[in-house]
This record gives structure tokens, C-alpha cells and sequence, in this order.
């Protein structure tokens, strides 16, 4: 093996274990050391100890932002399902209630539905528990993009295969549960898995109403010892242990799906 | 068996007049449909089938009339087989799950005689050792002989197929009507649509033409191949046998 060889890709695109293990190891450490330069510049020094003494608070945060992400992910995976299908109904005003619900919370930023959400509708409906009020919005948002992420699903059913459904005599629910959903579920997996680690993410915003979660358990640390930037490094390796191997497993799917077509 | 259609048409929404007023009444083994592209012969077939309605007219299978209606349509697509001229198998099931899924779902077989019939009909057809493949790891020759095993699992009567084997190459053609041929010497009946005028006038009993979506000439192959009556048929004959050296 060449020098050469250690970091120049093949012609014909594959790249071997040790290469590959070398070349992501000096990527990280040259990502590191930017940082850890751009650290010095101002002059500081890290000290990540104090952050033991709140390893019970942590655990605490990092299990509820567990806990509130796969409740969200169940929910929006409903609320998807429903508005994609909605999305086709014939009933016009079903069909258009589920297009202006896609349209307004894929096109305004979560932090305003969060606040005016918690706020208005939270308050004038009495949803008083944080946890549930921020499974609630979460999924309404994520749904949204889940409609889609099934919408497109659905339209790449190809026709035969319903008509072959028909052809063996299969009832419409039947071909629903046998053929276009185990279809669809093959086919959306890697996006679905990529908004799993977007809910995950994305449910950082819900500490602006004080849900106890990650986030906020990190802000109320930093705000009480003053250690902003070591707690938010932190935070940001406590979300990548929970988002990367989701990362993987997307680019996993995705690898399997093209194979088959 | 004895087909009847009585004043057949069919127009789609956006007016397209597929089918035109098409009347005919034969007893066969073996139909094959022929004609130029756009000519209406899916359409036909698709009617014939009960997967779309005719926009007026009667069909008639044995004399019993086909009722359509999606409750009674249920029942009668149950009853006959139907393969498509590609994709028709279940991209994400195994070849051996596609002829079990309609036989533990729709012809009420347990699990284990659904696996046990299968098996059987993949064995006979030479598809056993592929039986765990799906279909996209299937040549497209396998995976119309996947879908003819899986149409006839129940012993259906009657067999639809629509152009089976134009999307084949020739060997795999070869291997797709050969299995036809077995089938069809067994007493299954057959209606398909085909380009294949080797298979039509060898294997097929009954031939229709159908132009612009008229019945255009039908009646034995033998005489319709050698002496066609009309100028439309001796014109489409003379040009899909062109290169034909083997007719």
C-alpha cells in the first residue's frame, strides 16, 4: 500500500477499512483543533469536571429527551399517516384541511408554534402537563413533514401493484395492510429514520416552555455556575451519541433501498 | 369454455374510446388477442377480468353473466387468474410469499397447506431453489412464471394474461409459453393478449383482431393465419411476420 493510496479514493469509488478509519480520524481532530484554537484565542481554559456533580440531573434530562422524542415519534408518525391519506381524500374540505396543516407548519419556524401553541391553545384548552404539551407540538410539527415524507410513499406505489391486489381478490383493506403499507414503510424507512434524529433535535426548542428536558437542564445549569461554553459542548455530544448511530443507520437503509431498485 | 360479449364499449374519462361496440361468442381452449398497439387489447382483457367496468355492453363467461358490481367483482376475480405483462408480482414479498399471500388471505388456507401447495407448484415449474428470492433478484422470465404459478395456485379455471412476454427476452419468452403450453394441455383455459403470432397460431384455438377498438375478424387460428379475410389482417400479418422465419 502506497502513501498515496492511504488518501486518495479508488477509481472505482470504494474505499478500504484503514484509509477510510485514518482519513475520518484526521477530519475530526483538524474540526477539533479549529475549535480548540478559536477556544484559546479568548484566552480560556476548559475545565469539564464540575459537570460530575451533575451527573444524576443529566441522566435525568438526557432520559426525558429520550422519552420525549419517542413519544413524538410515535404521535407525528400517526398524525402523518392520517394527514397523507387525508391529503387524498376526496372529500375536499379533508383534503384541503391537510394541505393548509402541511403548508403552515412546514413553512413557520418551530419557535413561534411552540410559544403561540403553549400560550393560546395549551391555556384555552387546559394542557397543563409541560411533558405532554411538548409531545403535543412536536408531533403536530413533525407530522407535518412525515405527511409528506408518506405522501411521497404512497405515490411511488406503482399501479400494477394495486392492480395485481385486485386481480387475486384482495378486499381494499386488505390490500392496504398487505401490499401498500409494508411497501410504503420499505420505502420511507431511511427518511423516517432521518426525521427521527430531526425530533430529536428539534425537541431542544421545548425548553423554551420549561419542558425538563436536555436542553433546559443544561441552561439552568450553565446559568447557575457560569460554565456556558463547557455545558453546551457537552450538550452538543450528549444529542450526537443519540442522533450519529441514527445517521448510520439512515445511510444504512438508504444503501439497501437503491441496491434493490 | 364459452366467452359471450355483447355490445362491449368502453370509454375513459377523458374520452378515449378504447373499446367499440364489440359483440362475440365462441368456445374455447385457448383466445388469443391480436392487434396493433392502442388497439384496445388491455383494455378488453382488463373487462374480461373484472378489473374496470365496460362503459356499456354484457360479458358472459359459461353463461353466467359477469355482475359489476365490486361485492359480486370480489368474487368472481377469485375465481380466474390474471398476470400482468411485468411488475405484477409483490415487490416486497419473496416469490414463495407472493403464491402464499392470496392463499392464506383470500382462498382461506392455513399457513402450513398454503407453504405446502407453494412449494409444490415451485417445485413443478423449476422456480424451487429461487424460492426465497425476491423479485427483483429474479430474471424477468422467472418472475412471469412466478406469476402464472401464483394466478392458477387454486386451480383456476381460466387464465388472463396480458402480453406476458413482452418485456422478455426470446429464450425467456420460450421459457414462459412453454409453461403456458404445459398448463393449458391440462386443461386450463386461456385468454392473452399477445404479440407472440407463433404461440397464437400454434397453442391458441381462437383468435380475435382488434383495430381501433372493433372487433375487426375472430374465428379459428388456423384459418384466420393462413387466409385472413379482411385487408386489415392480411396487412398487420404481413408486417409482424416479416422477419418471422419460423411460420
Amino acid at each position: 500500500m502506497t502513501i498515496y493510496s492511504l488518501f486518495i479514493r479508488d477509481k472505482d469509488n470504494k474505499t478500504a477499512f484503514l484509509p477510510k478509519a485514518l482519513n475520518i480520524l484526521i477530519a475530526v481532530a483538524l474540526f477539533m483543533l479549529f475549535f480548540l484554537f478559536s477556544y484559546r484565542r479568548l484566552g480560556m481554559e476548559f475545565d469539564f469536571s464540575f459537570l460530575w456533580s451533575f451527573r444524576y440531573r443529566l441522566a435525568q434530562g438526557f432520559v426525558a429527551t429520550v422519552e420525549l422524542s419517542l413519544a413524538s415519534l410515535v404521535v407525528s408518525l400517526f398524525i402523518g399517516f392520517l394527514s397523507a391519506l387525508a391529503n387524498n381524500s376526496r372529500i375536499l374540505v379533508i383534503s384541503y384541511f391537510s394541505k393548509v396543516y402541511v403548508q403552515f407548519f412546514r413553512g413557520t419556524p418551530l419557535i413561534m408554534q411552540v410559544y403561540l401553541f403553549f400560550y393560546i391553545i395549551g391555556t384555552a384548552w387546559g394542557v397543563e402537563n409541560r411533558f405532554l404539551a411538548g409531545v403535543l407540538i412536536l408531533s403536530i410539527f413533525e407530522g407535518a413533514y412525515i405527511s409528506e415524507i408518506i405522501r411521497g410513499g404512497l405515490e411511488s406505489i406503482e399501479r400494477t401493484q394495486l392492480e395485481a391486489a385486485r386481480a387475486i381478490g384482495l378486499k381494499s383493506g386488505q390490500t392496504m395492510r398487505l401490499v401498500v403499507l409494508p411497501q410504503i414503510i420499505k420505502r420511507t424507512l431511511p427518511s423516517l429514520a432521518g426525521q427521527f434524529a430531526s425530533i430529536i433535535k428539534d425537541s431542544s426548542l421545548l425548553s423554551l416552555i420549561s419542558v425538563i428536558e436536555l436542553t433546559q437542564t443544561i441552561r439552568e445549569i450553565s446559568a447557575s455556575n457560569f460554565a456556558i461554553f463547557e455545558s453546551y459542548i457537552f450538550l452538543g455530544l450528549l444529542y450526537l451519541t443519540l442522533t450519529f448511530p441514527i445517521s448510520m443507520y439512515t445511510r444504512y437503509l438508504e444503501s439497501r433501498y437503491s441496491y434493490e431498485n | 369454455m364459452r366467452i359471450e360479449l355483447k355490445g362491449v364499449s368502453k370509454v375513459f374519462p377523458d374520452g378515449n374510446r378504447a373499446l367499440d361496440n364489440i359483440t362475440y361468442r365462441e368456445d374455447f381452449n385457448a383466445l388469443a388477442i391480436i392487434g396493433p398497439s392502442g388497439a384496445g387489447k388491455s383494455t378488453l382483457l382488463r373487462i374480461l377480468g373484472g378489473l374496470i367496468e365496460p362503459t356499456s355492453g354484457e360479458v358472459a363467461i359459461n353463461g353466467k353473466r359477469v355482475c359489476y358490481d365490486e361485492k359480486h367483482l370480489i368474487q368472481y376475480r377469485r375465481k380466474i387468474g390474471f398476470v400482468f405483462q411485468a411488475k405484477g408480482l409483490f415487490y416486497h414479498l419473496t416469490a414463495r410469499q407472493n403464491i402464499i399471500l392470496p392463499l392464506v388471505n383470500v382462498h382461506g388456507y392455513t399457513k402450513a397447506s398454503a407453504e405446502a401447495s407453494a412449494d409444490k407448484l415451485l417445485d413443478r415449474f423449476g422456480l424451487f431453489r429461487d424460492r426465497h428470492k425476491y423479485p427483483h433478484e429474479l430474471s424477468g422470465g422467472q418472475q412471469q412464471r412466478v406469476a402464472i404459478a401464483r394466478a392458477v395456485a387454486v386451480k383456476q379455471k381460466l387464465l388472463l394474461l396480458d402480453e406476458p412476454t413482452s418485456a422478455l427476452d426470446p429464450e425467456l419468452t420460450s421459457e414462459v409459453l412453454d409453461m403456458l403450453d404445459e398448463l393449458r394441455n391440462e386443461g386450463l383455459h386461456i385468454i392473452l393478449v399477445t404479440h407472440e403470432m407463433g404461440f397464437a397460431k400454434k397453442a391458441c384455438d381462437k383468435v380475435m383482431f382488434i383495430v381501433h377498438g372493433r372487433l375487426a375478424e375472430c374465428g379459428d387460428s388456423n384459418k384466420l393465419f393462413t387466409s385472413p379475410e379482411t385487408e386489415e389482417l392480411a396487412g398487420f400479418l404481413s408486417k409482424v411476420l416479416e422477419w418471422n422465419v419460423s411460420i
